[in-house]
């Protein structure tokens, strides 16, 4: 039953179980964490769940029709949330710079000025 | 090879066109690079910055007024860029109101004298970053197109949201609003790959087909899953955009750390963007297929309607309730503008409900939206202008800080208390137009639950704008008040001229309602 499960050909739904997992992931980090850095990381993982889907759901050799859905596209997409998500990743390490340097820390319950 | 060749061809063709009409966001572009330039070309021209946004955004607005006038209503409907971009009636009133506001937005900022003169190009070039990404937003019809262009509307305003760098709260309310947004982008991404995936192309009309070609064969189950995962999650995105309940914890902080300006921005555009592309993506994906002129059959309508609704109805009530017990200027404005949001979903949630029935009862719910979209600018940047202007020269945000302002700033009281009437939606004011117009395309799409929380929101908030005009009209004045503002100040002239609107679009709101309707394409 294993070994049959193990050498059955991996088709496009593996590609989203890892997926949905890196975004379980994801979201889990960013409501335990409470460090800004952690977070962050947290919503990369979120990012790459999602990019896995995109590349998986455009690689025909995954579906047994022989063509998948997104082809192209889903390529072209994944490379844009890459460079989306670096300028992400800059804009939100700047502020939680800031914050640092205001709050002495980067946990976000340290802030406590606003109470929203 | 070939495949290559014709895509080539097909660009080189479509190239000309797409790029004459993305001319207004162009002239943005440009003037971006500008601004960044007169820093180190002309270091002496102090007033450099605001002079070369303000002739930027006038002439991107200029252009686009000239276009449009221009064209006739058939040839309305172009898809730029490989139609990746589609630039209709819809997209091009949305782009004109987003460019109009930050006309208005250049002259606001001039007058505050926010940010300082030393930050105030590098304000500028974030704020015309965002400007362009909701402009992309709202024409977007690809679903990478829908992403970028949030994207892009989010980034700078991250950054605009702690620029005040002296402000401790700023930098608190910058970095909820980072680490939130980035993750309600990541969750809205996932929820695209989804729905992508399931339907077999980025590309809306193609999925659109695909949809139906999926129901026919009762073919849903398959995909039932994923589809219903992904729509919540993109309307999860787009909720964190337009600060609908459970996702708007962000935006009291936001507005009160940040400064008021911001709050204008983030409150207007911001808002008119997500609701331009919330209703491209329900009317493109739900909508009559335009190959096959098939309606949708199966239970994806009623369960977008349901979604809508409850989100409508939940943030209007929640923003209402939470309002009253607010005792800071700018908070208080920004649950106004949570309750706000929720009165604009509505008739979204109206046009899906009517388009299986009739198109033409959903184009009427778009113009109604619309309408009240323009009301509602206005409004927010008389509100949000006279709180600028008060935290610039009054002693402190609270409400009790202005007591008796009557007295010391007359004129600039009455502006505020017609728009805080209007925010309410009291006849004869532009809001009650705008409100009425929304109540109508409720009813006309028998969404009656959803009519009466309105209306019973509408008499919760008389209460607590009321009581912001009372406090500065009725109660004695405060000893340390000296703010001023005479009206024919450059200030005040500003207020009458945004109150104007306000005021007659209650009174005379045909000339802007035909507009509308011309956008949202009805007969």
């Amino acid at each position: 039953m294993i070994l049959a499960g193990i050498l059955s050909p991996i088709t496009v739904t593996h590609y989203l179980v890892v997926g949905i997992i890196l975004f379980v992931c994801g979201i889990v980090c960013l409501v335990v964490k409470r460090n800004i850095i952690a977070m962050l990381i947290g919503v990369e993982l979120i990012l790459n769940g999602a990019n896995i889907n995109l590349v998986a759901f455009s690689s025909p050799q995954l579906f047994a029709s022989g063509t998948a859905p997104l082809l192209l596209d889903g390529q072209v997409f994944a490379l844009f949330v890459m460079i989306l998500a670096a300028a992400e990743a800059a804009v939100a390490l700047a502020i939680a710079l800031q914050f640092y340097s205001r709050f002495g820390t980067v946990d976000v319950d340290q802030g406590g000025q606003l109470n929203g | 090879m070939n495949e290559l060749l014709e895509l080539i061809t097909q660009i080189e063709q479509n190239l000309a066109v797409s790029v004459r009409l993305w001319i207004p966001e162009i002239c943005l572009v440009v003037t971006a690079i500008a601004l960044l330039l007169q820093r180190m070309v002309f270091p002496a021209w102090r007033r450099g910055a605001s002079f070369i946004m303000f002739v930027g955004s006038v002439a991107a607005l200029a252009v686009l007024i000239w276009q449009v006038a221009g064209q006739s209503n058939a040839a309305g409907s172009v898809g730029a860029f490989l139609d990746v971009l589609r630039l209709d009636q819809l997209a091009a009133f949305l782009r004109g109101l987003i460019l109009l506001f930050a006309v208005l937005f250049s002259v606001l900022t001039w007058l505050t004298h926010w940010p300082r003169i030393e930050d105030r190009g590098e304000f500028y070039v974030l704020f015309l970053g965002s400007v362009i990404g909701m402009c992309t937003m709202v024409a977007a019809e690809n679903l990478l197109l829908v992403f970028l262009g949030m994207e892009m509307a989010s980034l700078p305003s991250y950054i605009l949201a702690g620029f005040e760098k002296r402000e401790r709260r700023a930098g608190e309310a910058a970095m909820k609003f980072a680490v939130f947004g980035a993750a309600m982008a990541g969750v809205m991404l996932y929820g695209l790959s989804l729905l992508g995936g399931s339907l077999g192309s980025l590309d809306l009309p193609t999925m659109r087909a695909n949809l139906t070609a999926l129901a026919s064969h009762r073919d849903l189950h398959g995909h039932g899953l994923s589809l219903i995962l992904g729509t919540l999650m993109v309307v999860a995105g787009i909720g964190f955009k337009l600060s609908a309940v459970p996702f708007h914890f962000w935006l009291p902080d936001v507005f009160e750390g940040a400064a008021a300006e911001v709050g204008v921005f983030l409150s207007v555009i911001s808002k008119a963007a997500a609701l331009g592309l919330l209703t491209r993506l329900c009317l493109t994906l739900l909508g009559t297929d335009q190959a096959s002129a098939a309606g949708l059959p199966g239970p994806l309508i009623p369960f977008v309607v349901g979604t809508l609704s409850l989100l409508a109805a939940v943030t209007c009530t929640y923003g209402n309730l939470a309002a009253y017990g607010q005792t800071n200027f700018k908070r208080l404005l920004g649950y106004s503008t949570i309750a706000h949001a929720g009165y604009l979903v509505m008739p979204v949630a109206a046009a899906v409900a009517a388009l299986p029935v009739s198109q033409e009862t959903a184009r009427w719910a778009v113009a109604s939206m619309l309408f009240y979209l323009v009301v509602y600018m206005f409004m927010n940047i008389v509100a949000f202008a006279g709180a600028a202007f008060l935290s610039r020269g009054a002693p402190g945000e609270k409400i009790e800080n202005y007591s008796g302002l009557v007295r010391t700033a007359p004129g600039f009281v009455i502006c505020l208390a017609i728009t805080l009437f209007s925010l309410v939606g009291l006849p004869p004011l532009g809001g009650f137009a705008g409100k009425f117009a929304i109540f109508a395309s409720l009813a006309s799409a028998q969404l009656w639950a959803l009519l009466v929380v309105a209306a019973v929101n509408t008499v919760f908030s008389l209460f607590y704008y009321v009581r912001v005009v009372k406090v500065m009209v009725l109660d004695p004045a405060a000893q340390s008040l000296s703010f001023s503002l005479p009206l024919s100040s450059p200030q005040g002239m500003f207020l009458v001229l945004t109150t104007a609107p306000v005021v007659l679009l209650g009174i005379l709101w045909q000339p802007v309602f035909d507009l509308v309707c011309r956008a949202a394409g009805c007969q």
